[in-house]
């Protein structure tokens, strides 16, 4: 043995979860060395031996002869093992940076909005950045009134308590007196809110109740159906790999999984299981197939849908064939979802025969694609039909439990205290609804429409995820009366493009002159970053000191300290940071920091954490955490929806029946002429907001159906350029230029008829634009659909029509979920693939070609920024 | 004398393994133990991932492969000057000092787990991360797998558990100190249904006959009416379906890899 040498000088405690809105997970110890972050390992619960290990309670599940017990440590994912590499990425903004053809002042001509995109950036000082942003603040204000200034400022990413990192500006900007607020709609829970929520009620995200439903399961559950739900790739951000762990627990139980979904997912890869490819979003289909086989083969519980639902004579009569002619039979439904009839009754029977769990994690399958609202209604019927609420049913989400802070979207074992960082919290305050605000699926047409207080744009619902389904009946407007309409953008989440519904409009939007200012915050040169006119370089939270908590990793809520890993990356501050920058030249410093320093911060954070009880601040700084027990009693919550099932007039829903609403009477009361989204859930293959089924005309232009997930390598579009990742096969294809490509996986027959060969890059397009993939031909997707993830980096061919990086939220739907639902279209439309020739896109497109790319990480800052500045 | 143990039914692909190595060595000085990694296109440990058979019956395999420390390692003899070692402890270590030029010590290795350094000049491997050991911990991809499918210890701790473990290439007699269980085997599946009746066939007798060695394995359809049959060897073979009320179905197949041998509808027998 040699003599042990240094392997770090400290650690520190960093929560490197994807959430955001102060919900922490994925809590790390981070080593370091020579002012080098080194090595990043699980936080073991019982750090420096601080707490007597029995003193959190540790909790076990026995069952059928297994034991399921909380681990003494968190389960990483990759995420948080290459996340160093972001602090580090060559693609850092590093230093304020101001657009070099645009002026401050709204004076068309200078604004020179048709370059945004195009044109380079030039190095500014941070003072000179703050006292522009401040003076045109202040010009919008008196020009037009503050609701003249949009804050973007939602959305996934680090997850911090005084420095945001999503809505800082918010708080400036209430200080100021007024704004436009960008209100995030439900993204991964679409259908369950605008279609479940009017079934089924479920506060807060229209998801089944979850109080301990993994016991429930542990116990009673004979088949899990993996619905499009993937939790070995969808979940890592949100808690690492606990979910995995459950998954292979159940499989020690024995419990049976099938896996529902277009593709042979990373967790059918990963567990034993009978996977049923269907053609993506036609799972409707196959739930009314599923439901005829029940109703004519008496394979359902009628009792409870008489004792415990309304409504089901019109969902019967539809499937029947009673209201349109039409009869979902196994057979009409293998037309369009690709199953074979014979199959479907199988399964049909199968899951009659077995104590059945549909289990989720959000994005996944159906739930972002056109009219989402009718699968997931559909999916409450079905479960409903096999007597929703008996023990070991109903629907399972397999992570961010305690989402919100609240008890009822935990399926684990109760903590004693869920704990809050409201005391130091700097980012959106979610619960705050502005005057004025514009739901973010319509952020495109807001700007590109001639809207004005006698003619606004009209919507229903604030679209905020947990509102009651009441509000989808109530109608707003943009502008409101008495407010402008807007001509700056505050953006800490310049990520629009790459996310939402129709990227290609956005960026036409961006590209407006109606938008006199774009300011974008990041500590990254990607995408809507393109679009600013002043970039602000933000820290990662490696640089900074901060309160956190952890409280969806599955095992043990805690708190815990973050001190600074690494110094501050070039002139880098955090979001919190450029905002009282911009404070100090407005005047309001003071009165935004209210006085308090970050370590009164740190203090009020502890103090109002829930935890000041249990653990002194002297303590909780010594020990760096304090690790929250389990509850006592923990056992005895009655799980999901086990008292309505048991007794549902003495635990009803929240429906306005207290009932399941198959047929929603407030759906047909307030929409009577919405045949979109009619008042009971059926099969909805075509309307007026969407034609994206193969069986539109469109369909003959774009035969195969796109399914784009949120990615395995990726949180939504975060970390694209980890090089590490790029390395694995099923990150990017690197063509012959070196250039790492989005894959696009397409059936091995597709890929035949297609003249495609695998690593070739070929063209995904459609009437909307066309993104760049490279081919990975594979039997893990069915044929007649492809599979690319989106997230992808933004790197433009033709702005608002063609991506070589693979952007494929570019050519996504643009209409929202359908007529009366503002949400977001993002998986399941149609594309055609063909094999790209790149000589012609190069000729076509020489200057997007000619950009800087390190084959290691994609595209670089360099390639924008004029050397020497204008100093 | 230190092993790894990889089982590879229990690993679920997630690549911590591969990550954890990059993360530790990449850039990071642990001389003279090892010198930094470059930033891409070395793994240490790496994980593959290979889909076998053909939708929709079809299975990822995932194989984690790494320096095999082996007890007779080509590399040693391969390298001048001493330069390649073997600690107290079994680990197999390349002198980044000593090592500077000498290709041969990657050439040697038949598992192509040395790799070249373009930039130090010298050739570059796992070390079992030495240095961690020698403080205290383990190897940081084995801190980080979740699911067990990765260890390390002593040989003699997991002796009870080697006796079915098979190492790669064991042929070359090179000894490697990692041991794999459960590796996969080729597997053939398909399904049985009634065409007339639009049904699947659920219990229908499925005989599998190897023609190496006339090896039969035996299952019924499930009520997908799937069969599926793992831990099988590549070559002839005949399959045999029998349902009762139907006329039998045979096929010859001759396996290069694992097979979704399709679906087979069943003529009744009236």
């Amino acid at each position: 043995m040699s003599e042990p040498m240094k392997i770090r000088d400290k650690t520190v405690l960093k929560g490197l979860g994807f959430d955001s809105f102060g919900q922490g997970s994925n809590s790390c110890e981070v080593d370091v060395l020579d002012g080098k972050i080194v090595r990043t390992r699980p936080f073991d619960y019982n750090y420096k031996n601080a707490y007597d290990p029995q003193a959190k309670n540790p909790w076990k599940i026995e069952a059928r002869g297994q034991v399921l017990e909380a681990k003494e440590e968190s389960l990483l994912c990759p995420f948080e093992l290459a996340y160093k590499l972001r602090a580090y990425s060559p693609n850092r903004i590093p230093f304020p940076m101001k657009r070099v053809d645009w002026e401050p002042g709204g004076d068309p001509d200078k604004i020179n909005a048709q370059n945004r995109g195009k044109s380079k950036f030039v190095r500014i000082s941070w003072d000179e950045a703050a006292q522009i942003i401040a003076d045109e603040i202040r010009r919008m204000e008196s020009q037009y009134g503050l609701t003249a200034i949009l804050a973007q400022c939602d959305g996934h990413g680090e997850t911090k308590s005084i420095h945001g990192p999503h809505g800082c500006q918010t708080h400036l900007l209430q200080l100021l007196g007024n704004y436009t607020q960008q209100i995030r709609t439900p993204d991964s829970w679409e259908g369950w809110v605008w279609g479940a929520k009017h079934v089924w009620a479920q506060f807060p995200v229209g998801q089944q109740r979850q109080v301990n439903m993994l016991k429930d399961i542990c116990e009673n559950t004979e088949m899990m159906l993996y619905w499009g739900s993937d939790p070995e790739a969808m979940c890592w951000g949100w808690g690492g790999q606990t979910a995995s762990y459950l998954a292979t627990h159940f499989d020690k139980l024995g419990i049976k999984n099938v896996f529902i979904s277009p593709d042979f997912n990373y967790t059918a890869a990963a567990h034993p299981g009978k996977w049923i490819p269907v053609l993506p979003n036609t799972d409707s289909a196959l739930q009314c197939a599923i439901a005829y086989t029940w109703i004519t083969e008496g394979l359902y519980d009628r009792e409870y849908i008489d004792t415990h639902s309304i409504g089901f004579e019109w969902f019967e009569s539809y499937v029947m064939g009673g209201i349109d002619g039409i009869q979902k039979t196994p057979k009409w439904a293998e037309e369009i979802c690709g199953i074979p009839s014979r199959i479907i009754k199988a399964f049909a029977r199968d899951w009659a025969a077995h104590v059945t769990v549909i289990s989720h994690c959000n994005g996944g399958g159906y739930i972002r694609s056109a009219y989402s609202h009718e699968p997931a209604r559909l999916e409450v019927v079905l479960l409903a039909m096999q007597g929703l609420g008996k023990p070991g049913s109903g629907q399972f989400i397999y992570f961010q439990w305690q989402l919100f802070g609240m008890e009822s979207t935990n399926a684990g074992p109760r903590s004693s205290i869920i704990p809050s960082i409201e005391g130091c919290y700097h980012g959106i305050d979610q619960a705050f609804i502005p005057e004025s605000f514009i739901p973010k699926t319509l952020i495109p047409k807001a700007i590109l429409g001639d809207w004005s207080e006698e003619n606004p744009l009209r919507w229903h619902s604030f679209t905020h995820c947990s509102l009651p389904a009441s509000d989808q009946f109530d109608e707003y407007r943009y502008p409101v009366p008495g407010a402008s309409t807007i001509h700056m953008i505050w953006t800490d989440t310049p990520c629009w493009t790459t996310c939402w519904n129709g990227g290609n409009e956005m960026i036409e939007a961006a590209r407006s002159p109606k938008i006199e200012f774009i300011l974008a915050q990041h500590p990254w040169f990607e995408n809507d970053c393109l679009f600013a006119d002043i970039l602000l370089p933000v820290n990662t939270k490696f640089e900074e000191e901060d309160f956190a908590d952890d409280l969806l990793n599955g095992f043990y809520n805690h708190i815990f300290y973050e001190a600074p890993a690494i110094e501050p990356i070039g002139e880098s501050k955090s979001d919190w940071e450029c905002v009282l920058e911009v404070a100090k030249k407005l005047g309001v410093y003071d009165e935004l920091t209210e006085g308090l320093d970050y370590e009164g911060l740190i203090h009020r954070g502890w103090e109002k954490s829930r935890c000041a009880d249990n653990v002194s601040y002297e303590d909780f700084r010594k020990n760096e955490y304090y690790i929250i027990p389990t509850a006592e009693g923990w056992e005895d919550d009655e799980p999901g929806l086990h008292a309505f099932w048991r007794d549902p007039q003495n635990n009803p829903l929240d429906t306005p029946s207290g009932l399941l609403e198959i047929y929603s009477p407030s759906l047909a009361y307030n929409f009577p002429d919405d045949d979109e989204r009619m008042p009971y859930p059926r099969y909805m293959q075509d309307g007026e907001s969407h034609q994206e089924s193969r069986f539109s005309e469109r369909a003959k232009d774009f035969p195969l159906v796109m399914m784009s997930n949120h990615p395995r390598w990726r949180v939504h579009a975060n970390m694209d350029d980890i090089p590490w990742f790029q390395e694995i096969e099923t990150s990017k294809v690197h063509g012959d230029d070196g250039y790492p490509y989005e894959p696009c996986w397409i059936n091995p027959a597709d890929a035949a008829e297609l003249g495609i060969e695998d690593g070739d890059i070929v063209e995904i397009y459609n009437d909307r634009g066309m993104v760049l993939g490279g081919a990975y031909v594979t039997p893990r997707i069915m044929a007649g659909a492809v599979n690319q993830d989106h997230g992808a980096r933004l790197d433009p061919l033709e702005f608002g029509k063609s991506d070589r990086g693979g952007a494929n939220n570019i050519i996504c739907p643009t209409n929202v979920t359908s007529k009366h639902c503002a949400g977001e279209v993002t998986n399941g439309f149609l594309v055609g693939v063909k094999k790209a020739d790149m000589d012609a896109l190069r000729a076509r497109y020489p200057e997007a070609f000619a950009r800087k790319f390190d084959p290691a990480t994609g595209i670089l800052v360099d390639d924008w920024i004029i050397e020497g500045g204008n100093e | 004398m230190k092993v790894f143990v990889i089982d590879e039914q229990k690993c679920n692909g997630c690549h911590n393994c591969q990550i954890a190595c990059k993360d530790e060595h990449c850039g990071n000085d642990w001389s003279p133990i090892s010198a930094p990694q470059p930033l891409t296109g070395q793994f240490w440990c790496k994980v593959d991932e290979r889909t076998v058979g053909q939708t929709p019956k079809i299975r990822v395999d995932y194989h984690v492969s790494r320096c095999n420390h082996c007890e007779n390692a080509p590399c040693m003899a391969a390298a001048e000057n001493d330069t390649v070692y073997r600690r107290d402890d079994g680990l197999v270590i390349i002198d980044p000092e000593k090592s500077k030029g000498q290709r041969a010590i990657m050439e040697a290795c038949p598992y192509n787990a040395v790799y070249w350094n373009d930039e130090l000049d010298i050739p570059q491997k796992c070390t079992g991360c030495a240095h961690l050991l020698d403080a205290g911990e383990l190897p940081h991809c084995v801190d980080v797998c979740t699911t067990g499918a990765l260890r390390f210890g002593d040989y003699e701790d997991f002796a009870d558990e080697l006796v079915d473990a098979v190492v790669m290439k064991p042929e070359l007699g090179c000894g490697p100190h990692v041991y794999y269980l459960n590796t996969p085997k080729p597997f053939y599946a398909g399904d049985v249904y009634d065409p007339e009746a639009d049904e699947c066939i659920e219990g229908a007798k499925v005989t599998i006959t190897r023609g190496s060695d006339g090896a039969r394995f035996e299952q019924t359809t499930d009520i997908y009416g799937d069969f599926w049959f793992d831990g099988q060897e590549l070559g002839n073979h005949e399959l045999s379906i029998e349902a009762e009320g139907f006329l039998s179905c045979t096929k010859h197949f001759d396996a290069e890899e694992s097979l979704n041998l399709g679906s087979f509808p069943l003529k009744r027998d009236y």
